[in-house]
């Protein structure tokens, strides 16, 4: 991937190089495990958790742009890195006593009252301590404008991956020409299709109904450029992602999803992770195994480890805990160790580490077809919703199809579904096999697991929503003080609000309620998925002002 | 669910701020068994939707003293309610973008001053000294008042709805008013999703949805419902102090205690509730173009979530407040278009002294229900609107 001249740029005010093409994180990660910000209220050291642009783990200022992750940012030569909210550096902060000072957390909601005449006072305090880094300089907003790109496609597939490109594939053999579009790095060439790489589709509102190019989907290309193509038809393939766990000093660095150790490990063995335990037993998890290869050094699952998984450690000769629970992590610039007990009343022990790769449970990114107005299932053995689905893969709404991960097919049948729903989209009969669906019933796995670990004592700090620094016990309060659903939740406590859009903690949240108000997860609710999917700047949004000026509003 | 009892002596329809306050004056004079139903969840309506906006700059002296009020309200409110709304008077800083804009800002201050209140007339130079990066040329001045300010509307909702419930407040949520029973010529009744409890007066604080309460109960109202589209940007360290607002396109923001930049501006969109809360393309990219052409610098920040709410219109930008004289026992506390939030503590303590018989102090000319009824259009029109 990295290859050729080196960059020279500045973290901190100190000259740092990066190999081409390599990402501000990547170029850090040559020293070990970056940990570039503090947590927004207890300033906790963070570290990357997902390497994919979703989290708020690995957040920079660049050039004078605040909230820039800086796994997906690629080094040009000249930049200035900083980091955000932590003085006089992200190692040795000094409000980082915040974190020690308030062993049961900030409360926001109900202090800073009294004395009525320091109001004021607290205001500005808390003020300053809001946001991750300063104010976006003028000059960064100048180097960000750029006109705007505005295009037609008969049909848009959103997603490079397997599905997407199986689709792809499938209306090009049709003799179309398919754009394709990916947010993606690295994006390998579609062939015979038209790419849009490193672009981010944030926005498909529903289809006007005057047919023509009845879709708009709005977007950005990195950095800021943005986008509106008008479709007849859209195909979304955006896969999925792997989520977070629960569990004391789960937003320490080292603790990475899945996505994350990927990113951080250049080639099998190697990268910032040296001793990692895995978490999870199914395929990711094997995934996972097969690159950090010799710098797993045990493998943790909350239920049954598959027989691939069992192979593969026993091949790398290290230990398996199946049926475990991982109830808390020490360490606290680093994960060290991590403390397990086996389900079900075992004593706990630990296991030494430096890091924690949850592999356990992967979710798919269905925010487009809520956008767009589809029809919603909640699919239980996922413990996720998924667009409703005829088997040639259509959703609800004409001329808006799904495919992959998203489209709520299990794993293996994933490719066959891009084709699948190719030829719904070309209205051509599809001969290939029927989709093998995720069950629609039964609780999730982890229902039962949180059950038990939430029973028992916690450790550490128990944060449920990074981005935001919500704590468990904050959720657990709302409930006490008798809120219900997901979005009042939400709401009192601010969980799935920040950066992430909820993409690593509403999940959690969810199971929890579901729990606490004795319902199921879809009586809870779920968090209307608002535009955008991610971050939109506005740079690329005020560009396309004038595409969308005339239209009439819905 | 069911209720407690079967009858009350107020039924309030609509738990946003708006019924909840209501329904806290009630309690606090002794009214007797209060009901308020909701088909929601709490904070679901315009009171989980608004840009906790709060100014005492208007065009009318009835609304000014309202807002006065209201700012002592929220200014007691932590105390009061023990949760922190953390209402900050960073000030209104109202832009004018043309000399006619300007000249219009200069008669509202008049109004504003001759209330006693310390606004002020800025120059360009002056709006400048107030708005870091303001692009040039995009203003010719202002007006501005200090203590104006913005709070947090959700924790506002959770100690209003604690607090009426600590006295003895019924709140049933998920429970859809359906229509107004009506005998001899009177309220007597509601009949909801969960059954039909009597009483001899209702309150109409549906919010959006109000026009649609008062039609239920046979009452014509000029109520409109209108969708309004606000963002909310990622949050930074803060740079921007006051609410900086536009009247010429209705455009609003303010920096939250949280570093977010949350506001909206004008979009038309056809009335009703009917199409639910999308957002629009039209909305993100007109506001990205109205925030990055007054401030560059916003440009470089992402839009994190954008959402929708109903305004619910008068024909002259003003609540409707008080008994319906046509249908005695029915109450309005409707009509706060986009400014309901702010007015709400003060507003209700009259809603309240309506239901309770006692004698209201707001001119029943700008604020009862019937001054649409007459042949005569209502005379002072609050035009100083945003959003
Ligand atoms: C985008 C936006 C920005 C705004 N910005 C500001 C601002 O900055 N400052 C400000 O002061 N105001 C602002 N407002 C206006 C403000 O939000 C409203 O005026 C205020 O919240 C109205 O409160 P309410 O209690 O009357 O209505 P709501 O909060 O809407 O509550 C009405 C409730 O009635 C319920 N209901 C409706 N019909 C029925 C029925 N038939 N049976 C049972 N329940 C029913 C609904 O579920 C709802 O919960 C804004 C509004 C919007 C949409
Ligand atoms: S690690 Fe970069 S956003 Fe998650």
């Amino acid at each position: 991937m990295a290859s050729g001249t080196e960059r020279r740029f500045s973290w901190r005010g100190r000259p740092t190089t990066a190999r081409d093409g390599e990402t501000i994180l990547e170029a850090l990660a040559h020293d070990g495990l970056p940990s570039v910000v503090r947590s927004p209220r207890y300033h906790r050291p963070r570290g990357p958790l997902c390497g994919v642009g979703q989290c708020t783990g690995c957040l920079v200022r660049v050039n004078g742009r605040p909230n820039v992750r800086a796994c997906r940012q690629v080094v040009a030569s000249g930049d200035v890195v900083e980091n955000g909210n932590a003085w006089p550096s992200p190692r040795f902060d000094l409000l980082g006593v915040l974190d020690t000072a308030f062993p049961s957390g900030i409360d926001t909601l109900h202090g800073f009252r009294r004395p009525a005449f320091l109001t004021g006072l607290y205001q500005r305090v808390v003020r300053r301590l809001s946001g991750y880094s300063g104010p976006p300089s003028p000059e960064a907003a100048r180097a960000l404008a750029s006109a705007p790109d505005v295009r037609t496609a008969t049909t848009v597939i959103v997603g490079a991956g397997p599905a997407g490109r199986a689709a792809a594939r499938a209306l090009v053999d049709a003799g179309e020409r398919p754009l394709v579009v990916d947010r993606g790095l690295r994006v390998p060439e579609v062939p015979g299709a038209e790419l849009l790489a490193r672009s981010t589709a944030t926005f498909l509102p529903p289809p006007s109904a005057d047919g023509g190019w009845a879709f708009s989907l709005v977007g950005f290309t990195e950095p800021a450029r943005g986008f509106a193509i008008r479709a007849r038809r859209v195909i979304v393939a955006t896969g999925g992602y792997d989520a977070a766990l629960w569990f004391g000093g789960a937003d320490r660095p080292g603790v990475v999803t899945a996505d994350g150790a990927l990113a951080l490990t250049p080639a099998p063995g190697a990268g910032p992770l040296r001793r990692a335990v895995v978490f999870g037993g199914g395929d990711r998890a094997a995934t996972t195994i097969d690159r950090l290869h010799e710098s797993v050094v045990a493998v943790v699952a909350p239920g049954e480890i598959r027989p691939e998984v069992v192979r593969r450690a026993s091949d790398l000769g290290v230990p398996l805990y199946p049926r475990t629970l991982l109830r808390s992590v020490t360490g606290r610039r680093r994960v060290r160790s991590v403390r397990l007990e086996s389900r079900g009343g075992g004593a706990p022990f630990h296991v030494e580490c430096d890091s924690v790769v949850l592999a356990h449970r992967r979710l798919p990114h269905p925010q487009l077809f809520f956008q767009a107005g589809a029809r919603m299932r909640w699919r239980g053995g996922a413990g996720a919703y998924f667009p409703e689905l005829t088997d040639a893969g259509a959703t609800s709404v004409p001329g808006l199809f799904a495919a992959g991960t998203v489209a709520g097919v299990v794993g293996d049948d994933v490719a066959t579904s891009g084709e699948r729903a190719a030829k719904a989209a070309l209205g051509a009969p599809f001969d290939g096999p029927a989709p093998r669906w995720i069950p629609a019933d039964g609780p999730a796995e982890l229902e039962g697991y949180y059950r038990e670990l939430l029973g028992g004592p916690r450790p550490g700090r128990w944060v449920a929503c990074p981005c935001e620094d919500v704590l468990v016990a904050e959720i657990e309060e709302a409930h006490r003080a008798g809120y219900r659903g997901v979005e009042v939740v939400k709401r009192y406590t601010g969980v799935g609000t920040g950066l992430c859009q909820g993409r690593y903690c509403l999940p959690e949240t969810l199971l929890t309620l579901a729990r606490l108000e004795g319902r199921t997860p879809p009586e809870v609710g779920y968090i209307t998925q608002r535009p955008p999917v991610h971050p939109t700047p506005l740079a690329a949004l005020a560009a396309l002002r004038e595409e969308f000026a005339g239209e009439p509003a819905p | 669910m069911t209720f407690a009892r079967g009858d009350y002596r107020v039924v309030v329809v609509g738990a946003g701020i708006v019924g909840l306050f209501t329904a806290y004056h009630l309690a606090r004079a002794g009214a007797g068994p209060i009901l308020v139903v909701d088909r929601g969840f709490l904070s679901n309506g315009g009171s989980g939707r608004n840009g906790g906006g709060v100014r005492q700059q208007w065009e009318t002296r009835s609304t000014i003293r309202l807002a006065r009020e209201a700012v002592a309200d929220y200014r007691r409110f932590s105390s009061e309610f023990g949760y922190n709304i953390w209402f900050r008077q960073g000030g209104y800083l109202f832009l004018a973008d043309t000399p006619t804009e300007l000249a219009r800002l200069q008669r509202v201050h008049a109004i504003v001053r001759a209330e006693g209140l310390p606004s002020e007339i800025l120059d360009a130079d002056g709006v400048a000294a107030r708005l870091d990066g303001l692009a040039p040329g995009a203003v010719v001045g202002g007006s501005y008042l200090r203590s104006d300010g913005t709070l947090y509307p959700f924790p506002a909702v959770w100690g209003v709805y604690e607090a009426v419930r600590r006295l003895g407040v019924e709140v049933a949520l998920g429970v859809d008013c359906r229509a107004i029973v009506v005998r001899d010529g009177r309220v007597a009744g509601v009949a909801t999703s969960d059954g039909t409890v009597a009483t001899p007066t209702v309150v109409n604080a549906a919010g959006g949805w109000s026009g649609e309460v008062s039609r239920a109960a046979g009452l014509e109202v000029p109520n409109v419902a209108s969708r309004h589209e606000i963002l909310a940007t990622e949050p930074s360290k803060p740079f921007l102090d006051p609410m900086v607002v536009r009247a010429s396109d209705g455009l609003y923001f303010s920096q939250t205690m949280r570093g977010e930049i949350v506001g909206g501006v004008t979009v038309p969109h056809p009335p009703g509730t009917a199409r639910g809360v999308p957002s629009s393309p039209r909305f993100l990219t007109g506001m990205a173009g109205a925030l990055v052409g007054l401030l560059p610098r916003l440009g470089a920040l992402g839009v994190l979530r954008a959402w929708t709410g109903f305004y619910d219109d008068t024909p002259d930008g003003l609540p409707i407040v008080g008994a319906d004289p046509r249908l005695a026992g029915f109450v309005h506390a409707n009509g706060f278009g986009g400014h309901g939030f702010m007015l709400a503590p003060a507003a209700t303590r009259r809603v309240a002294a309506a239901v309770l018989g006692e004698a209201v102090d707001l001119d029943p000319a700008e604020f009862s229900p019937g001054r649409f009824l007459g042949p005569a259009a209502p005379t002072t029109v609050e035009r100083l609107q945003l959003g």
